[in-house]
């Protein structure tokens, strides 16, 4: 599935391939992308509604506080989002992080 | 993940409640995200990023609220975001959207000036064209802000137009007081035993300020009489005959004597109209009814009182004739006559014309008869052809002021029509509109569920009121501009009298439809359809009855 994809949105999913079968935060994933709130959940939403993403609830460790809400992407959707990202890179729209470093 | 330590400050704890605030309002369908990331809010370890994570958190918030309320406008009225209906044909066709901008539109066209300007004037018809609590406002605002601009004519119109006799007073002394040429407005504000007594002070300097002219006489000849006119008003009694009550009167015989022989007859109608016209064209938020009723307010001398002294000046005439007197008795009569007619030729209402008219033929046809001796065959004829030239006159004025015979004022009645059908019109369907959306959206379990006859009603109406407000709105603003034109040529006229009788017809054929369905005729067909419904109400259960009777007889099981 072929979609057009914000700078914002192929950051966010750099950070989720990062280690893909692992559950991420959206705090943390808004740390490691730079991505502010406002930004980074519409992201997580609209990539929930494709189905590329895979969530759960989590409870917390501390004591009163709320269950956390977790992130990673599903099978098939590694395989779009590296295609995605190999993609823009190759259109110079994009790089990834470990092309920045 | 290593656990932060929570910021503590209070702007971090404000933030934090603003969020988890938002959450508990969050919209339905994406409140899951909302906690998402309001769980997250105790992560950040400063005071700034908690407040980002806030912040990103409410824009998210409004961005969800403006997404579902969008969603929701998409749907009819009474329909949910999460559904519930019985089926799409329970509910309107037309989504909020639609329905939204129709009603919107329509509220476009009456925000417009001249939609401003149509419902001013056809609210004011209905309510008689009498000044309302906002017209008083706007005249207080108006006259408070001419005295502190020092605009003597302006405070000269509040004042002529206003309804509060002690403010009306007031103003009229202040804006002579400014400006003293405006003295005519002692005479022009309306002097009548229920509306205004009349101030012998100001009568006394306007006949002083005015010496050639026949009205402030008149008018103080009007005031000494008003204290037994007003004992009549308030207690009854059996009427004085006018004449001789007149008569009996030596003072008041004497100004009426003096206002006859005066060279002018000026009512400073023309004046009062000149100052409207100034004004409203400068304030052009004035609704039409504060400057009519200023108009209609205008105080005339008593025109019956003139009748009268020139009904007594002819009888003097009559009786110096029979007793051989013809010189004295040409003499009353050429005095009653030429009165009459600068009545006639002055820039008055027709009204004063009319009578002016009137008391002229009544003096030639008492001359004519003077004349009627041998020898008097030239003056005769000279008294015949001017009775005919009067009589012609007479009978212009009386179609100008006949609506029904004048084509104008047909023209008028007939564009009314379409006014008022429409406008009664838009307000129905919008009321209707209301209705029908408020059942729609406050109780849709309880009525879908009863699927009566009234949540159909409730959909018929949500589907069709709203385009019908908003064509009732555009054919009632197209049908009112012959109105707003008249409107607007009497503001730019110049200052010819014509133009105030096309104000005032166009506002009398405003106020006829208003007259009759409030009026006693109304009243008696109100009751009228209302035995009748009843009765084919009867006649139906009758009927019913019947029916069911002979249908039970015919199927016993």
């Amino acid at each position: 599935m072929r979609i057009r994809l914000s700078k914002q949105t192929l950051q966010v999913l750099d950070a989720l391939l990062t280690r893909p079968g692992q559950w991420l935060y959206g705090y943390s994933l808004s740390q490691s992308t730079g991505i502010a709130s406002g930004t980074l959940y519409p992201i997580l939403m609209r990539l929930d509604k494709l189905h590329w993403l895979e969530t759960r609830w989590e409870e917390a460790k501390i004591p009163g506080r709320p269950p956390r809400h977790l992130y990673r992407l599903s099978g098939t959707a590694r395989e779009w989002a590296r295609e995605e990202i190999r993609t823009a890179g190759e259109q110079r729209f994009w790089k990834t992080a470990e092309h920045e470093a | 993940m290593s656990m932060a330590k929570q910021e503590s400050s209070v702007t971090a704890r404000m933030a934090r409640w603003v969020l988890w605030y938002a959450v508990r309002h969050w919209p339905e369908e994406n409140r899951e995200w909302g906690l998402a990331l309001a769980a997250e809010v105790d992560e950040p370890a400063s005071t700034f990023d908690a407040v980002r994570w806030s912040f990103g958190g409410i824009v998210l918030f409004t961005r969800s609220v403006l997404s579902s309320l969008w969603s929701w406008m998409k749907l009819p009225a009474g329909s949910s975001l999460s559904g519930g209906a019985d089926g799409p044909s329970l509910l309107p066709k037309r989504s909020r959207v639609f329905t939204a901008v129709v009603l919107a539109g329509a509220a476009m066209l009456l925000i417009l000036p001249e939609g401003r300007e149509a419902i001013r004037t056809v609210r004011s018809s209905w309510q008689g064209y009498q000044l309302s609590g906002s017209d008083a406002r706007m005249l207080e605002e108006l006259a408070a802000r001419a005295e502190k601009e020092r605009d003597a004519g302006t405070l000269a119109f509040a004042a002529l137009s206003a309804l509060d006799r002690t403010r009306g007073a007031a103003w009229t002394e202040r804006a002579v007081a400014m400006d003293p040429q405006l003295i005519w407005v002692y005479g022009a504000r309306n002097h009548g035993p229920s509306i205004d007594p009349p101030k012998e002070e100001w009568l006394a300097r306007l006949q002083a300020a005015d010496p050639g002219n026949a009205v402030p006489d008149l008018l103080a000849a009007d005031a000494l009489a008003q204290p037994r006119l007003r004992a009549f008003y308030e207690h009854g009694g059996e009427k004085e005959d006018p004449h001789q009550l007149m008569a009996s009167d030596g003072n008041r015989m004497a100004l009426m004597e003096h206002a006859f022989k005066a060279p002018r007859y000026d009512s400073y109608f023309q004046r009062h109209y000149q100052l409207a016209r100034t004004v409203w064209s400068r304030e052009r938020n004035l609704p039409p009814t504060v400057v009519l009723y200023g108009m209609r307010q205008h105080a005339l001398p008593n025109l019956l009182n003139i009748r009268t002294y020139s009904e007594i000046e002819i009888e003097e005439a009559k009786k110096a004739r029979e007793s051989g007197d013809p010189k004295r008795a040409e003499s009353l009569l050429d005095g009653v006559d030429a009165f009459g007619m600068r009545m006639a030729d002055a820039n008055g209402m027709e009204i004063e014309k009319l009578i002016g008219l009137v008391i002229a033929r009544n003096a030639n046809k008492e001359m004519a008869k003077l004349y009627q001796v041998p020898g008097g065959t030239e003056d005769a004829q000279t008294a015949a052809k001017r009775l005919e030239q009067i009589e012609g006159r007479v009978q212009g004025v009386r179609l100008t002021l006949n609506p029904s015979r004048n084509a104008r004022a047909r023209a008028f009645r007939r564009e009314a029509f379409f006014v008022q059908a429409f406008g009664s019109l838009g307000l129905i369907a919008g009321l209707a509109a209301l209705a029908g959306i408020l059942l729609l959206e406050l109780w849709p379990g309880r009525l879908r569920n009863a699927k009566t006859i009234w949540w159909r009603a409730a959909c018929w109406s949500a589907d069709y009121a709203p385009a019908t407000v908003l064509l009732a709105c555009g054919a009632f603003l197209l049908s009112f501009l012959p109105f707003q034109s008249a409107f607007e040529e009497y503001r730019t006229s110049d200052f010819l009298l014509g133009d105030e009788q096309v104000l005032t017809e166009a506002m009398r054929s405003l106020f006829e439809i208003p007259t009759y369905v409030v009026g006693v005729d109304a009243a008696v067909e109100v009751w009228s359809f209302v035995t009748i419904g009843l009765s084919l109400l009867l006649l139906f259960v009758l009927v019913r009855g019947f029916r069911r009777i002979k249908h039970t007889a015919a199927n016993p099981v």
